[in-house]
Order: C-alpha cells, then structure tokens, then sequence
C-alpha cells in the first residue's frame, strides 16, 4: 500500500509537470522580422511596394495637398472648420498643426524605409534591383523637395542659404537620426538632384505612372531645376521628357476626363500617387472637402457624399470663365439647384459653391481619386517659364498656346509676340500655369518663387483673421514669415537641433 | 545599464538550472487532453481502491460510533455541516438534510480525540468526545469579517490568518447599483481599487485601477480569477464573493499577470437540503446626469452671437432641443431565477438570467442572457468532483456615429421634423445652420451598429485526498468565445450616401485551454501547522478574426450579399499564445500567532519574445496576532490585533503590443500599393527589452474594537522598474514610436476600511462602512538619464512628477483692454535660467518647451473612498452609498468644441457655468475672452483654461427594502418575499462644469462625454 501511494504519486507528478512542460513560441501572421526581410530582389520589391504604400496614407497625401494647395487664391473656404486645414488656408498657422505633423512624419517615414534599401542595393547590382534602387532614391528626392517647399523658404531667396529641412541619407547612426539637423535650403536642392540624377541612371524599366521610372526622375529634375532658377536646365530636362515619347496630352473628352480615369492608363500622367477602387476614404478622403455629388458627377449640397466647404475661388472662377470655350472650366462643378448658384450661408461674405472635382470620380467612386504628382503639361510650361526667363519668347509663346489649343481655345486666344499687350512674357506663362494646373498644388509655389505677392480679393474666410468683419481683401508678400509653415513643435521637442522657424 | 544585465543574466542562468526537461513529450499540444485523460484514469482506480470499504474492515468492537444534530443559532437543522476529527480529517463526514450525522472514530484514533464541526460562513466549533456519543451541537454565523473565509489565489483562509491586504465584498454588498459589469458596482466598495467609467454606455464597463498606476505604457487593469482559474465569465447575480488581492504576498502567485492587483470571483454553489428557488427581479427606469450643465436654446445663441455675428432674426422661429432628442428615459430590468440544493453528496446550482439595460441615449442598449450550473459531488470519500458552466449571449447595440455629437453641437435654429413628422436630412435641407449639415434623427431610421457574442466556459475540477494531509487537485477550463459585429449605413442617409449604402461585417472566435494542477500537503505539529503547495499551470490560446465591407446596396438592405462591390478588401489574421507556470508556496504558522509564508513563481510566456521569455517572481509575508499573546488576551476593547507585513516581486508586460521587441515590417494591405502587395517597416526593434518589474511592500494591521469595529490599515509602496514605454521618435528616425524599458516610478499609498457596527439591538440595528485610500505617484528615473519622455504631450512622463500630472500654457485669463486670450510665456536668459514672466496673446509663443508647464494638478485623484450606512429596522432595510473622488484635474477638450469664444459659430454653445463671463467692452474683468467669427486667437487651443476640478461626491445608491416576516410568510408557501426601491447615482456634488464629472482616469480626459445615468429601480425578490 505504501509503494502504491508512492508510484501514484510519482506518476501524478509526472503527468502534471509534463501535461504543462509547452513552451511554444509563435510567429507573427501578418509581419516579416526586419532582419529576414530584405535578403534578395523579391523581398527588395516587396519592401519598395510598402514605401510607395506610405504616399496613400491620409496622413501623407491629404495634409500635404492642404499644405501646399489651401495658400494659393484659387481656392476660398466657405466656412471656419474644426480642421486644422483652416489654418493653412488663412495663413494663422500654429506650431502644433496637425497636418504638419502629419505630414513631416509620413514623409520622413518614407524616406527612412526608402534609405534601407538604398543602402542594400549596390549601384552595380542586376538590372530589377538597380531599378528599384532608383525608385526609392526617387521617393527619398521627392519626400525631401516637398519638405524643404513647406518648411523651406523659395530657393529664390537669400540664394537658397535658409534653413531648409533635416537632410536624411541612409547610413546614419541612430544617434545622427535623432540630433540631426536642418540643412540649408541649397543643400536639400543639391541633394534632390544628385538623388534623381543617380536615379535617372539606375532606372530602365518603363513602369505605368504609379511607379517611378527613368523619365519621372527627369520630370521631377525639371521642376527644381526651374524652382531654383537653373533655366537652362529646367529646359534640358523637360525636353528629356517631352522627347522620350511616353507620354501624350490628352484631347478632348479624354482631357475632360482626365481625373475620372483609371490612373495607371492615363497617357499624360507621368508621376500619380495611385489609389485602387477599395482604396476609396470616403467623407475623410481629400476630394471630399472639394466636391459633393452624386455618382454621375452631379453637385449636392454640402454632406451629400463629401465635406465640400472649400471652393474654386471667385477669382479663379472668373478667369477661367473668360473663355467660355476653355475645356478647363469642366474642372469646375458649380454647384447650381434649381438653376441658381448656390453661396454657402454660414459667414458673411457669402461665399459662391463652386466646387472642384479634379480628386473625384475617379473610376466612378465618388471620393477617390489619384493625386497627380507629375504630367506632361507641366513640362511644356516649365520648358515655357524658363524660355520666357531666357528671353526666348516665341519658344515660350509656343508652348503656352500648345496648351490653350488643347484646351480648346484656337484664334485670338492664342498668343504672338504682338498681341501680348501690357503682358509680358513671363506674366502670360504663369496666367497660363495657373490655369492648367490649378488645385494641383502648383499656385503658391510658383508665386512665392517668383517673387510674387498672393492676392486674395475675393469672398471667403480667409480675411476673418480674428476680425470681424466682411473685408475680403488679403495680399500676402513672398517675404511673409507665414510663406512657410512652423516645423512641428513636437519634433522640435523630441530634437534640440531643430530650429523653429520664426 | 550593467548592473542591469548582470542581474538579467544571472536570472537566466537560475532559469536554465529550473527548466525541467522532458523531450518525449514536447510535442504535446493540448494539456487539457493529459489531464482530462488523468482524470478519468484516476477515478475508477480511487473507486477500486479500499477507501469506501475501509470503514467496514475496520468496524471492530472499540471503534466509537457517535452522532447528533448540528443545528444554526436558530434550532434550524444544517445540512451540509462537515464534521471531522481534529488533526486528521479523513475520518469525516457531513451532516444530512436534517443535520445529522453519524460517525465511527477508529479506536486508534479515541485518544483526546476533539471533533471539529464547521461550516463557511458559521464559527467552528470543536467538542471533546471523551466517553460521549451524541453530540448536539448549535453553530452561530460568524459575526466578524474576520472570521470570513477568503480565496486568495491557490487556497482559501480565514481573513485573520492572512499575510496579505485584500478585501471582500460579498454578493449582497456588491448588487445595490444595477448593472451587468462588475466594475460598475465594485465602485466605491474596497479601499484603494479606483473605479472609473469613460461613458454611460451600458455596452462599455468601467476601468479599475489598484493602487495607482504602476506603468505608463503597459495595461493598468487587474487580473480576474474566477473560480480558482484565471480568466472565465461570471455573471453578476451568480457571484458568491469578490476578492481583491491588493499586496504582493497574495497577488505575487500570479508573477507576471498580477502587477495591477487581482480580483478573485467565486460563484455560488448549492447547499444540500431543500430545493430551493430564487428569483430575483428588478426593473426601473434610467436618464441622463446633467448636472446644471445644457447647450443653448435658440434665444440664448442668438443672444451670445448678435455683438460678433449678425444673423437674421427668423432663426428664433425654430427652438430644437437636439439633446432632449438624443436622451430619452430608459429601461432597466433584470430577471434572474435560481434552482439550488441537492444531497449530502451531490450539490448543484443553477441559474438562468436576463438582463437588458437601454442607454440613455436613443439607439443604444445591451441585452444579456446568462446560464450558469454549478454541481459538485463528491465521487468517493477521497474525491470530489466539480463542474462548473458558463454560458452567456450579450447583444450590444451601438450608439449611431454622430448622436452625441449632434446632441452637443447642433444648432437650436435648425429644425429635426418635417411637418408630417419625418425626420429632416440635413444635407438636403435649405439654409441648415448646423456646420456639419447632419440630424441623427435621421440617420438612425436606418443605420444600425451592433454586436453580438456568444461565450462557453466550461471548467472540470477534481480534489482527491491522495493521504490525510496530501491533496492533489487538477482544475481545467475550456473557454470558447464568437463575436460578430455588423454595422450598416442606407443609402438615404450622409454616412452611407457617397456609397451607395455601406455594410460592414466582422466576426472573430477565440479558444483557450487551460490546466492548473496543485499538490497540497498540510499538516500539524503540535502547535506548528505547515502548508505547501506546488502548481504547474498551462494555457494555450488561439484568436482569429476576419471582417468584410461591401458598398452599393438597395435602401434597407442590410446583407453582404446583395452589395454589388468591395468597399475595403476583406481583413483576416490569427493569433496565438502560450503560457506556463509552475510555482511554489509554502505556508507556516506557530499557534495561531505567527504566520509566515514564502513564494516562488517561474513563467514562461511566448509574448515575451525569446530572449527574455521565462521569468521568476519571490515573494514573503509575515503576520502576528497580538491579540493571541498572554498580553492581550481576553482583552474588551482591543479584542484583535494583527499585524501583517509582506515583500516581493511580481511583473507586467501586459498589453504592451504582441513582438514588441522585434524590428518588423508589416505586409498588410496598408503597405499594399498599385495592386501590389508590399511590406512597410512598422515597429523599430529592441533585443533587449524586457518586462515590468514590480517591487512592493506592504504593512498593515487589522483591528477589532469591542468585536464591533474594525479596522484594517495598510500602507504599501510599490516601485516599478523597466517600465515598458512606448516611446516616440523623432520622425527622422523614420519610425513613430520604439518599445523601451524607461525608468522607474512609485506609487506608495496608505488606504484603511473601516466596519462599525453603530447600534444592535432586537429590532434596529446600524452599520457603517468607511473606506479611503491615499495614493502618490512619483516618477523616480528614465532610462539615458532623460528628465523627460514625450516632452510636447499633456501628461508627459518626468523625474520627480506624477505621471499624470498635467502640462501645458498656463492659461493667465482675459485681457481686460481688449478681451484678448492670455496666456504666461516663461522668460529665459542665453543659458537658459529663469528671468521672468510676461503675459501674451500669442499661442504660438506659449506652445513651446521653455513655455509650457507643469501644472502640479495631475489626472489622478489625491484619495478615493466610499461611505455607506445600512439601517436595519425589523423587516426594514435602509442603505445609502456614497463614493468620493478627489483633488484630480480634468481637461475638459469637449470645450473646444462649444465654448470657444466664436472659434465655432455654426456650433452651439454651453451655457455659461456658475461664475463664468464674457468680456465685453474694455475695462470688463472676465473669464471669457471677446468671441471673434473664427476664434479669437487660438483662445480653445490646449491650455489650462480647459483644465477643471473633476473632484466630486456622488450617491452611488440609495436603497430601501422590506422582507416579509415570517409569520405572514407562512401562509404564503414562500420562504422568502421581499420588495425594494432603489435608486442610484441620484445626486452628485462637483464643481466640474460638463455633465458629469466622471472619466476615465487613465486619461483624465473629458471629450463629449456619454454621463452616467441616474436610474430608479423597483425589485421584487422571492423564494420558495
């Protein structure tokens, strides 16, 4: 009996210890760890894939839009929003903003995740990996002109020796990363073009407009050579472009249309940040502050399927009007119910609801749409901007009409040397840039760089700045402080090196 | 840093000598299987065995065969006594249905044998047998809380004997408030376990924080227990007793789990003897708390605008009260009906319940049913088998989206009905004021957000008595759990017209099995008793959901199927965890007096992450009843005194993210791009990371003054080191935030319970309950020698604060020149020193490092408690509760929203609190600065203004009962009838403007609030 209980309680504690003895360790299902996962080409595409996927976030490709777009005077804000979009549009700007964050954030995020590649990748690696190391050194330009644009003040001014934004190559300790800081707008330029130079040469795939390829790295090249004032080579560059043949300016309806596309078909598109159908956000999608309809297109009122409180301005909306024939006033849905014009009611000066659908409709989904980055039209004017700065007007004049013609426009409202009256060349070009890419977030830009003030004399919120009254008259000077916006006071906390900008 | 890793490495070291190897078996998935198979392979093998016949060989002529009647203070026979021979209970029995017993005591065994008759809840009582062999004996119940038996963890003791700071509350106390979640009505009831509930939404259960927060980025909530196994669902009604393990000795047990305090559930179990049957009803209705706080009507908008806004007077022809249109008065009801009882053997408890609680907010409800069924039998005399089943459905119906919100925010001047009394769609109506162009009213004719759950709890226990002092137990649960959720937004209405109509499905299912198997040895010598326990625990869990969107729909069909395309892809992922435990404890106590009692616990988790996945927890307790010394013996007025004092360690890595030490890039289709699938770095990695430990000591004394008072105290501090912090980065790092282990932070607190029996006699009789605790909370260290983590956040972590302290602009009031904001800039010289402090309109000069600043007013109460009476007067019962928060801040963020000085026009306002004004004209002292259209200059940005007292007394319950006497009773067939009317949170003192001052403390964060509903209730009870 004793050696009974004995056994028993041998066999018991067996059991016991060994029906609890699994230890089991698991393996996250929808992760890879950071150490296996970039370990050959397929992985290396993989993780470019997640980069680009960065740009879709509404962190990244709506607050920078409302930083770059809500400055300019083509569009006007019928009411004050809980949105700190409202403060991009009225020039109050705040060092918490939210879209600063947003968007500092989501961009150097991209550029970090673009840097481990580049840093994987030799430069004399196999023809795949050399192509998608230059797509992510063109990711990592991109994400670097746009910060210095909204942190850094125009090249234009004190020769590009401001402070720009923190610089970010890959081989950076991580104490670098955390104490770096801001570079001078000239550096961040040189940076940008010898990452697109070197993506230029990397890259030999032809990829649909959602990707970069060789000629979106030229594109981009073109523009900042144009915004630091190197004509010459604005023009080299978009000639590149123009004359590789990829790309082709729509006509007509399919000009018309040209937002309502699947993007990746699109023939003029040269660079898009390319959202698929599921990738629809609904009310918190950015056409959704522009445009309010139905699925055919046609306006509601404000709720209907999207916030739309921000409009084509009354300045704007005149202008592109003087031509009744202009194909460019499609872009425009005025929001008209019973055959009025509707103004939206909640502030004095009323303001007219004239709504913009370049970022709707896009396949028929009401609030999605794919942010063009790139076309072909602005190589044309940027060739233009240049040749009219170089004294080449027929060269310029040629360009700017080849973009009224396709708007439709023919005759007298083409352009010659002598018809130009108190215009000069260069005023013609960006009367001609404001049209063709307006809400593209070209407006403030091309001001601002050129040394232009930002007239603001139409109905709106903007000039309600903290008084109350109906006067709605707002000039801002290229030298405004406000041109730029605060870099996010939480990064400045997190980094002694950063300096805020006054 | 070294000293650190020097400790790490020796920890893993002692955990390699412990790691008990068994490579036969490593395959073994499924624990339960094991022991399931154990089981069955032990119980015909006890049936064999000699037990049952022992007595039969053994019954000889000297044997002794005594018996009797155990009988309750008031002569009613007790089924169910146990009855045993002190110093070895094997030789035993109960009493049957009508008390009585019948016992034969081995000749052997005759000498000074003592028989000890005991019963939960009754006061032992022991009788020499000498020559006698009838025994009639009357048990009282135990009048002190101190004679209570309590589970703490793996054993359960009466309170005096305890080490450890706990409380009890037993199922009486706990049901005063109505509600289906615990933490709803633990509220107030044991000192030092602060309850807070983040909305009135009867589909969300309040927060319960132990003893302070002991960590910033780690879970807060305690860990639940019920019935000797952790986790498991309970309802409310089935709870025989809540204990809450509060110090390390008691709680330590459960190592890694057990840094927030645990609370022990224990359901109720049937009693043999009559059949008895209870149900349980109560019903009533519930509206919203306000306080003196409303939006503004029409009249009083227009008034407020007129000087900044010039509107057409016709917008005073519509007067729409948008919050008496989302708050309506509720119902409450709650069903239950309980069949108990059974034989000497085999007991059983079974009960159904049905709970249904609308919010006061339209829309809103929960629904529960619940089956419980409790059976314990007792196999052979050496053992016992229990079986215990849950099963419960809730059905919880949501909130729509934009209720609240339109509730706080629309515009009075905007109409809700049509002139035939359809509800008006905001978006199409002409000339809307409201900024957001939306009416509920609207939305909810045809949008719907619900959830339902389906749960399974099913636990197998076995006790076999291996020898008299040796006990094997095996305790095993199997839990299942599915959800599913659905929302759908029509066509008709703004959240379902850019689509087309929206559907939204999701659905999840988890298991988890669970084993826990505990040797028990206990025994006498002479005046030393020795307890030990070892326990080997396993869990394995498997979790896996998958959700679908799909958009176009038909108005009023709400089914995936007839949604003609995707809205988002279709998600779905699994899983899975592990745990294992084995522990020891050994129990020690010298003639009542001393007690000592030490324990170790080695965990393995496969959250950990392998590098640090197995940890080792030590903990101590000692106590000493003085009361029990020559000195104090026999003492009136003192008539016990214990001292208790514990020290140990336990951890937490709860609720920090699953593989929070690896550098990871998640493939998910938010790193999809262009159709492609692609993976985007999402988590920085850090090898070293480790879990929370927490260092605690406590010392308390229990106190009992003329057996009628008593008072426990504790004091306790707790230090937390390694705190995991979910630290952000700087952007440049490329990654938002790293897990880390950041420094160190204590909480040390003193709390004491106090229970007087005011006044008993015959007929009336008084008893009060006073509970309070003190807690202070101090970061200690950060890791790197930082001051501070998070510097720009409100309630940054730093040396020497609160953690929950406060930081911001420091609001200087209203300029009375010009009615401009104000705000203190701070002043510094070139190296940084303080030179002074000057006022300024601009927020931009005030939202930086030098300017913001630590407020001295945390989130956190300075003290919490609760007081209640109860007055009892024949068969009159009469109890009021009251529980108390104070000396914590609230930022009140819904402000922002409407009272905003213009910042907002086409929202409405709040009425100005008690106090406040607005400026007006030059030379005006004010609290509120000129309204300006648009803001007036960033005036509702984050600063203290916003910042209010969230201090409050509250009338948690009012309550008055009456039971029928007996006598009457008699003729009705029923044993018991009473009715009762209740009423809870009827009244509430603060200061706080908004509608209710409750939060959640974790946040301290107000931001349109759901208040808590006041509810009148009706209940009828009886039993037959």
């Amino acid at each position: 009996m004793k050696s009974n209980s004995i056994h028993k309680l041998l066999l018991l504690g067996v059991l016991t210890l060994s029906s609890v003895s699994c230890e089991q360790y698991f393996e996250p299902a929808t992760s890879i760890n950071e150490e296996s996962a970039l370990t050959n080409a397929a992985d290396v595409q993989t993780a470019t894939i997640g980069t680009y996927a960065v740009l879709l976030n509404a962190a990244y490709v709506r607050s920078v839009h409302f930083l770059m777009e809500y400055p300019s005077d083509e569009v006007a804000q019928g009411q004050s929003s809980a949105d700190d979009l409202t403060r991009a549009y009225r020039y109050n700007h705040i060092n918490t903003s939210g879209h600063c964050t947003n968007f500092w954030s989501q961009a150097y995020k991209v550029i970090a995740a673009a840097n481990k590649i580049i840093a994987y990748v030799p430069n004399d690696a196999e023809t795949q990996l050399r192509q998608l190391k230059g797509e992510n050194l063109y990711l990592r330009a991109m994400m670097h002109f746009n910060l210095v644009r909204v942190f850094g003040r125009p090249y234009t001014q004190n020769g590009g020796n401001n402070p720009g934004v923190p610089l970010l190559l890959d081989h950076l300790t991580e104490e670098q990363q955390l104490t770096i800081s801001r570079s001078s707008v000239k550096e961040i330029y040189d940076s940008v073009i010898a990452d697109l130079i070197l993506a230029s040469e990397l890259m030999s795939e032809d990829k649909a407009c959602s990707f970069a390829s060789k000629e979106v790295a030229l594109a981009l090249l073109s523009r900042v050579y144009l915004y630091k004032g190197d004509n010459e080579n604005a023009i080299t560059y978009a000639n590149l472009v123009i004359n590789s043949g990829r790309y082709k300016l729509l006509e007509g309806s399919e000009y018309t249309g040209y937002f309502k596309s699947a993007p990746a078909s699109n023939q003029e598109t040269i660079f898009a940040i390319h959202h698929t159908k599921v990738q629809d956000r609904g009310f918190s999608s950015l056409g959704s502050m522009y445009f309010s309809g139905d699925a055919a297109g046609n306006p509601l009122g404000q709720g209907g399927s999207g916030w739309a409180e921000i409009y084509a301005s009354k300045k704007f909306k005149d202008f592109v009007d003087s031509n009744p024939q202009d194909l460019r006033r499609n872009f425009i849905t005025p929001f008209i119910l019973n055959g009025e014009l509707q103004f939206n009611q909640r502030l004095v000066p009323v303001t007219p609801m004239y709504y913009i659908n370049k970022y709707s409709l896009q396949e028929g989904v009401i609030n999605l749409s794919s942010p063009v980055y790139l076309r072909l039209a602005e190589m044309y004017l940027n060739r233009a901007e240049a040749n009219a700065k170089l004294g080449n007007t027929q060269l310029a004049l040629d360009d700017v009409n080849l973009i009224r013609q396709r708007a439709g426009l023919s005759g007298s409202q083409l352009y010659t040397p002598g018809s130009l009256g108190t215009k000069s060349v260069l005023n013609v070009v960006m009367e001609e840039r404001w049209l063709e890419l307006a809400f593209e977030g070209h407006r403030s830009y091309d001001l601002f760089r050129n040394n232009l003030p930002m007239e603001r004399n139409y109905p709106g919120t903007h000039s309600l700045n903290n008084t109350p009254t109906t006067n709605i008259n707002q000039t801002v000077l290229p030298t405004d402080d406000r041109v730029v916006f605060f870099i996010p006071q939480a990064e400045v906390d997190r980094n002694p090196n950063l300096t805020q900008n006054p | 840093m070294e000293a650190k890793q020097k400790s790490f490495n020796s920890m893993k070291k002692l955990k390699s000598n412990l790691r008990i190897k068994s490579p036969g078996i490593k395959a073994l998935k499924y624990p339960l299987a094991v022991v399931v198979g154990l089981s069955l392979f032990n119980v015909p093998q006890t049936m064999a065995l000699p037990l049952s016949g022992k007595a039969k060989i053994h019954l000889v002529a000297e044997d002794r065969k005594v018996s009797g009647v155990v009988r309750d203070e008031k002569g009613e026979p007790m089924p169910g006594v146990t009855v045993a021979l002190k110093g070895n209970t094997a030789i035993g029995t109960t009493s049957d249905i009508n008390g009585a017993f019948q016992l034969i005591i081995p000749e052997g065994s005759l000498n000074n044998a003592v028989l000890v008759f005991s019963f939960i809840g009754y006061e032992a009582v022991e009788a020499e047998v000498g020559q006698k062999a009838q025994f009639d004996i009357s048990l009282n119940s135990t009048v002190s809380q101190l004679d209570q038996v309590v589970v703490v963890g793996y054993s359960s003791k009466k309170v005096k004997y305890l080490s450890s700071s706990v409380a009890t509350i037993n199922n009486e106390k706990l049901r005063d408030v109505t509600s289906n979640e615990l933490p709803n009505l633990l509220q107030g009831k044991a000192p030092g376990v602060v309850v807070s509930s983040a909305s009135g939404d009867p589909t969300s259960a309040a927060a319960i924080v132990i003893r302070g927060a002991g960590t910033i980025s780690a879970g807060t909530s305690p860990l639940y227990v019920v019935d000797g196994n952790i986790g498991g669902t309970y309802n409310p009604v089935d709870v025989e007793s809540i204990t809450v393990l509060k110090d390390v000795a008691a709680t330590g047990l459960y190592g890694s789990r057990a840094a927030n305090g645990v609370i022990i559930v224990t359901t109720k179990m049937g009693k043999a003897g009559k059949t008895r049957i209870d149900f349980n009803n109560t019903l009533g209705f519930a509206e919203a708390t306000t306080g003196p706080f409303r939006m503004m009507n029409s009249q009083e908008l227009y008034d407020y605008q007129k000087p900044f806004l010039d509107r057409d007077p016709s917008v005073l022809n519509t007067n729409t009260n948008w919050w008496d249109l989302a708050f309506r008065k509720a119902f409450v009801n709650n069903h239950n009906v309980a069949v108990s009882g059974g034989s000497d053997k085999t007991t059983y408890y079974v009960s159904g319940n049905y709970y249904k609680e609308q919010g006061t907010l339209i829309e809103n409800d929960k629904t529960g049913y619940n089956f419980r069924a409790n059976i314990q039998t007792q196999l052979s005399k050496r053992l016992q088998a229990k079986v215990l089943m849950n099963s419960r459905y809730n059905r919880d119906n949501y909130t729509n989206s934009n209720t609240l919100y339109d509730a706080y925010n629309n515009m009075p001047y905007d109409p809700a009905y049509e002139a035939d009394g359809s509800p008006i769609d905001g978006r199409t109506y002409p000339g809307w004021y409201g900024r957001d162009r939306e009416s509920f009213l609207h939305s909810i004719q045809y949008n719907y957000a619900n959830a339902e759950s389906l749960n399974f709890n099913t636990d197998l226990n076995l006790d076999y008595s291996i020898t008299d002092n040796l006990t094997f137990s095996t305790y095993n649960r199997v839990v299942f759990n599915n959800g599913k959720s659905a929302s759908y937004n029509d066509r008709r209405t703004k959240q379902g017209g850019a689509n087309g109509g929206e559907i939204y499905n999701g659905s999840s299912s988890s298991r988890r099995l669970l084993t826990s198997n505990r040797l028990r040895y206990e025994k006498d010598f002479g005046k030393n008793n020795l307890a030990v326990i070892a326990v080997a625990e396993a869990e394995n869990n498997f979790n896996d959901s998958f959700s679908a969107a799909g958009k176009g729909l038909p108005p009023g069909r709400d089914v995936m199927s007839v949604a003609t395309e995707v809205l988002t892809n279709p998600t779905g992922d699994y899983f899975q965890s592990g745990f294992r435990k084995y522990l020891g404890q050994i129990d020690y106590s010298y003639d009542n007096r001393y007690f000592l009692v030490g324990s170790f616990v080695n965990e393995f988790s496969s959250l950990f992450g392998k590098n640090n996945s197995t940890a080792n927890f030590v903990q101590f307790g000692a106590s000493w009843i003085l009361s029990n010394e020559e000195f104090l013996k026999n003492n009136s007025v003192l008539t016990f005194a214990k001292l208790r004092a514990s020290h140990g360690t336990v951890g937490n890595a709860d609720g920090i993210s699953n593989f929070a030490s690896l550098g990871l890039y998640s493939i998910s289709q938010d790193a999809s791009y262009g159709g492609l699938p692609g993976a985007a770095p999402s988590q920085k990695g850090n090898p070293n990371l480790t879990w929370e430990k927490i260092k605690s000591s406590n010392i308390g004394f229990d106190l009992s003054f003329f057996s009628r008072i008593d008072l426990a105290i504790d004091a306790y501090v707790k230090e937390s080191s390694d705190l995991l912090y979910r630290q952000p980065l700087a952007a440049t790092t490329g990654y938002s935030y790293v897990w880390v282990n950041a420094g160190s932070v204590r909480n040390k607190g003193i709390e004491f319970n106090l229970t007087s029996t005011n006044l008993k006699n015959r007929d009336f009789e008084w008893e009060t309950n006073f509970n309070m605790a003190f807690n202070r909370n101090r970061v200690l260290e950060l890791s790197d020698g930082a001051s501070v983590f998070n510097p720009g956040g409100t309630q940054p972590i730093a040396v020497g604060h609160d953690m929950n302290e406060w930081n911001m602009p420091v609001w200087a009031g209203v300029n009375p020149e010009n009615g401009d904001p104000q705000w203190e800039r701070i002043l510094k010289d070139a190296d940084g020193n303080i030179t002074g402090k000057e006022l300024t309109s601009t927020y931009n000069q005030v939202q930086t490092a030098d300017s913001r600043q630590f407020t001295g007013k945390s989130g956190t109460p300075k003290f919490t408690g609760g007081i209640s009476n109860t007055l009892t007067y024949k068969n009159f019962t009469f109890s009021a509760f009251f529980n108390f928060v104070y000396g914590n801040y609230v930022y009140n963020n819904s402000r922002f929203y409407f009272d905003n000085d213009g910042g907002y026009e086409s929202y409405n306002s709040m009425v100005l609190a008690k106090g406040w004004n607005r400026w007006e004209k030059p030379g005006d002292i004010a609290t509120h600065p000129k309204s300006v259209v648009g803001g007036n200059k960033e005036s509702n940005q984050t600063s203290t203004r916003y910042l209010e007292d969230g201090s409050y007394l509250r009338l948690r319950n009012i309550r008055l009962g009456y039971s029928l006497p007996d006598n009457i009773l008699g003729k009705t067939g029923f044993s018991k009838l009473s009715v009762f009317v209740s009423a809870d949170n009827l009244w509430t003192l603060t200061n706080f403007s908004g509608p209710d001052p409750e939060v959640d403390l974790s946040s301290g964060n107000s931001s349109l609030r759901y208040p808590i509903s006041k509810k009148y209730l009706f209940g009828l009870n009886f039993s037959f």
